[in-house]
C-alpha cells in the first residue's frame, strides 16, 4: 500500500520514484499513525498505522478536514499547536485525546514536526501518532489501584487502632472481670462466715452479759476479763460487717442525688463523733452543683468513711473541711483522657468532693496500699482495714476516682472524690450522663 | 404481776439457751423452740406476749412462721422482732419490712438491747391497743 499524499497541494519537490518507494516502505512499516496535515487544517497524507489507530483508510481520509478526528472540546488545540510548527517548532510527546471512526475516543501522544521544501519554507506539517490509550489504560489503572492501596493502608491502620483500643479496653473489661470475681468470692467467703461466725459472737456475749449479772461481787481482774471479752466480740462483728459491706458494695440501686446533701447528711450522722473528739467541721460547698446518678447510701458510706478516718486523724482535736466544687476537664491528665477507657473524658464536668483534716497526715510509706483491703494504719482494735477498700471499690463502680494524699505545705490529709455530673432537673449541668456501669 | 411470756424462735441451740437464761434473769418467762417448723404449734400453746425470730433456718424460715402468726388474729397483734446473723444490717432492714417484721436485731446483740427492743414494742402496742397490755 502506498503512502497516499495529495501531492498538488504539498507544494514539495517530490523525490526519485526509488526513493519515493523507500519511504513510502518505511512509512507504512512504522506502527504509529504518520499524517501529513496542512497549515490550512486539511490532511495529506495517511499511513497504515494510522488507519489501524482511526479507522479510516487513507482513501476515505485524505483530503478531509483534521477537525473529523478531533473531539469538539479539543478543536482550540490545533491553532496553538501549529501556529508553533507554522514557525518551524516541533512538539514532543503532546497527550491529547482522538476520536475513531466508530466516534470512540482514544489516547494518544502526538509528535509534530514541520515539512519544509526546498528553500526551507514549512508548507506542512508531519503528526506522528501514537495510540497510548492502553498505556493510559493502565496508568489509570495503577492509580486507582494505589488509591485502593492507600485506602486499604487507612483501613489498616485504622484497624489497628481499633484493635489497639480494643485490646486495651479488653484488658480493663479482664482487670474488672477478675475484681469482679474476687468481690463475688469475697461475698460469698463473707455471707457464710457471717452467718457462722455471728451466732457463736451472739452466744459469747449473751454469756459475758449473764455472768456480769451473776458473780456477786466480780474482782477487778474479773471485771476487766468481761470487757474485753465484750470488746473482743464486737471487733469481731465489725470485721465481719466490713466484709459483707465490702461484698455487698457491687449493688447499687443509683438514683439523681444532690452531692452538697449527702455531705451534710454525712456530715450530721458523724456530728456524735465530731463533738467527741472536738473536731469543728467547716463546709465550703460551692451551690448549683450538677446532679450525679448515685448510689445514696453507698454514697453516704464512703462520706462517712472519709470523715471518720479525718475526725480518727485529729485525736487531739482540729478542723474537718468538707468541700465541694464543679470542674470543667480542659487537658489529658490522670484519669483524664480522650479513651473511653478513661475514667474520665477531656470537656467533661465533674463533681469534685474534698475531706480534709488538721492532723498529722498520711506517711508516705503507706500511700500506695491505703486501698489494699486489711490495711490500716489505725491503733490494734481500732480500723478493720476494710473502709477504704470499700470506698474505692463503691466510687469505681460509680465511675468516678478516689484520692488520698496529704495537704500542699502539710498539716493534714486530704480524700479527693471525683464524680461525673449530670443535667440537673434545674438545668444546671452539662449534660453528659453517668457512666454508672463501667 | 405476771411475767412478760418471751417466746424464741431460732435452730441455734446455744443461743436460745444463753439468751433464755439472760432474760429469765431479767424476769421474763421465756419458751424456746429451736425448729421453724412447730414454732406457730408451741405459740398456740404457750401464747406468748413477744416473739423473737430468727430469721434464716433450715426448713421454714423466719419470714414463714411470721406470716403464718400473722393469720391468727390472736397473734395479729403480737410484736414480732428478727434476729439475724447471716445478712448486713441494710439487707435484713428490707427483708424485715418484705415479710412484715417490726424491727429487727443482728446478732451480735447484748442483753440490754434485747430488752430495750421488748419494751420499746410493747410500749408501742399499749399505746395502741389501750387501755392495757394482755397480760403486763
Amino acid at each position: 500500500m502506498a503512502f497516499l499524499t495529495r501531492t498538488d497541494s504539498l507544494n514539495v519537490e517530490l523525490p526519485a520514484a526509488e526513493t519515493r518507494s523507500r519511504l513510502d516502505a518505511i512509512l507504512n512499516l512504522s506502527n504509529d499513525g504518520i499524517l501529513i496535515v496542512s497549515f490550512e487544517g486539511t490532511i495529506l497524507g495517511w499511513n497504515r498505522a494510522a488507519e489501524e489507530i482511526y479507522g479510516y483508510t487513507a482513501e476515505e481520509i485524505v483530503g478531509k478536514p483534521l477537525a473529523t478526528l478531533v473531539p469538539a472540546d479539543r478543536l482550540h488545540e490545533l491553532s496553538s499547536i501549529y501556529r508553533g510548527v507554522a514557525r518551524g517548532g516541533v512538539i514532543h510527546h503532546f497527550e491529547t485525546v482522538r476520536i475513531r471512526r466508530d466516534e470512540v475516543p482514544i489516547d494518544v501522544s502526538l509528535s509534530i514536526m514541520p515539512i519544509r521544501d526546498m528553500r526551507n519554507r514549512v508548507t506542512s506539517a508531519l503528526v506522528i501518532t501514537r495510540d497510548i490509550t492502553s498505556t493510559q489504560l493502565a496508568l489509570r489503572e495503577a492509580v486507582e489501584s494505589s488509591e485502593k492501596l492507600s485506602d486499604r493502608e487507612r483501613m489498616l491502620k485504622r484497624a489497628l487502632v481499633a484493635l489497639r483500643e480494643s485490646h486495651e479496653k479488653g484488658k480493663e473489661t479482664q482487670l474488672q472481670l477478675v475484681q469482679a470475681a474476687k468481690l463475688e468470692s469475697i461475698g460469698r467467703l463473707a455471707a457464710g462466715v457471717a452467718h457462722e461466725v455471728k451466732n457463736p459472737l451472739a452466744v459469747i456475749l449473751f454469756a459475758v452479759d449473764y455472768l456480769a449479772e451473776a458473780i456477786p461481787s466480780p474482782d477487778e481482774n474479773m471485771t476487766a476479763a468481761l470487757t474485753d471479752a465484750r470488746e473482743a466480740v464486737a471487733r469481731a462483728d465489725s470485721v465481719i460487717r466490713g466484709l459483707l459491706d465490702f461484698s455487698t458494695a457491687t449493688d447499687l440501686s443509683p438514683a439523681e442525688e444532690d452531692v452538697n446533701a449527702l455531705l451534710r447528711r454525712s456530715l450530721h450522722l458523724v456530728g456524735h463523733s465530731l463533738t467527741r473528739s472536738h473536731v469543728f467541721a467547716v463546709e465550703e460547698m460551692e451551690e448549683g452543683l450538677p446532679y450525679s446518678m448515685l448510689d445514696r447510701n453507698k454514697l453516704e458510706q464512703v462520706f462517712v468513711n472519709l470523715m471518720i478516718n479525718a475526725i480518727d486523724a485529729m485525736p487531739d482535736g482540729g478542723t474537718l473541711v468538707v468541700r465541694t466544687r464543679r470542674d470543667r476537664l480542659t487537658q489529658v491528665g490522670t484519669d483524664v483522657g480522650v479513651r473511653m477507657t478513661d475514667p474520665f473524658q477531656v470537656g467533661q464536668s465533674v463533681i469534685v468532693v474534698e475531706i480534709e483534716d488538721t492532723g498529722t497526715g498520711i506517711d508516705e510509706t503507706a500511700r500506695p496500699r491505703l486501698f489494699d483491703p486489711f490495711f490500716t494504719t489505725k491503733p490494734p482494735g481500732k480500723g478493720t482495714g476494710l473502709g477504704l477498700a470499700v470506698c474505692k471499690t463503691i466510687v469505681a463502680l460509680h465511675g468516678g476516682t478516689i484520692r488520698l494524699g496529704n495537704k500542699q505545705g502539710g498539716g493534714g490529709a486530704r480524700a479527693t472524690v471525683v464524680l461525673h455530673g449530670i443535667r440537673s432537673k434545674e438545668g444546671n449541668g452539662d449534660g453528659e450522663a453517668a457512666d454508672i456501669a463501667r | 404481776m405476771e411475767k412478760l411470756r418471751i417466746l424464741l424462735v431460732d435452730d441455734e441451740p446455744s443461743f436460745t439457751r444463753m439468751l433464755k437464761l439472760n432474760l429469765e434473769k431479767r424476769g421474763f418467762t421465756v419458751m424456746v423452740e429451736n425448729n421453724g417448723a412447730y414454732a406457730y404449734t408451741v405459740a398456740q400453746d404457750f401464747l406468748p406476749d413477744f416473739i423473737f425470730l430468727d430469721v434464716i433456718m433450715p426448713d421454714v424460715d423466719g419470714g414463714e412462721v411470721a406470716a403464718r402468726m400473722r393469720r391468727d388474729p390472736q397473734f395479729k397483734d403480737t410484736p414480732i422482732v428478727f434476729l439475724t446473723a447471716g445478712v448486713s444490717k441494710e439487707t435484713t432492714r428490707v427483708k424485715g419490712n418484705i415479710i412484715g417484721g417490726q424491727q429487727y436485731l443482728a446478732k451480735p446483740v447484748t442483753v440490754d438491747e434485747v430488752v430495750a427492743t421488748i419494751e420499746k414494742q410493747l410500749k408501742k402496742k399499749t399505746s395502741k391497743a389501750t387501755p392495757a397490755s394482755p397480760r403486763g
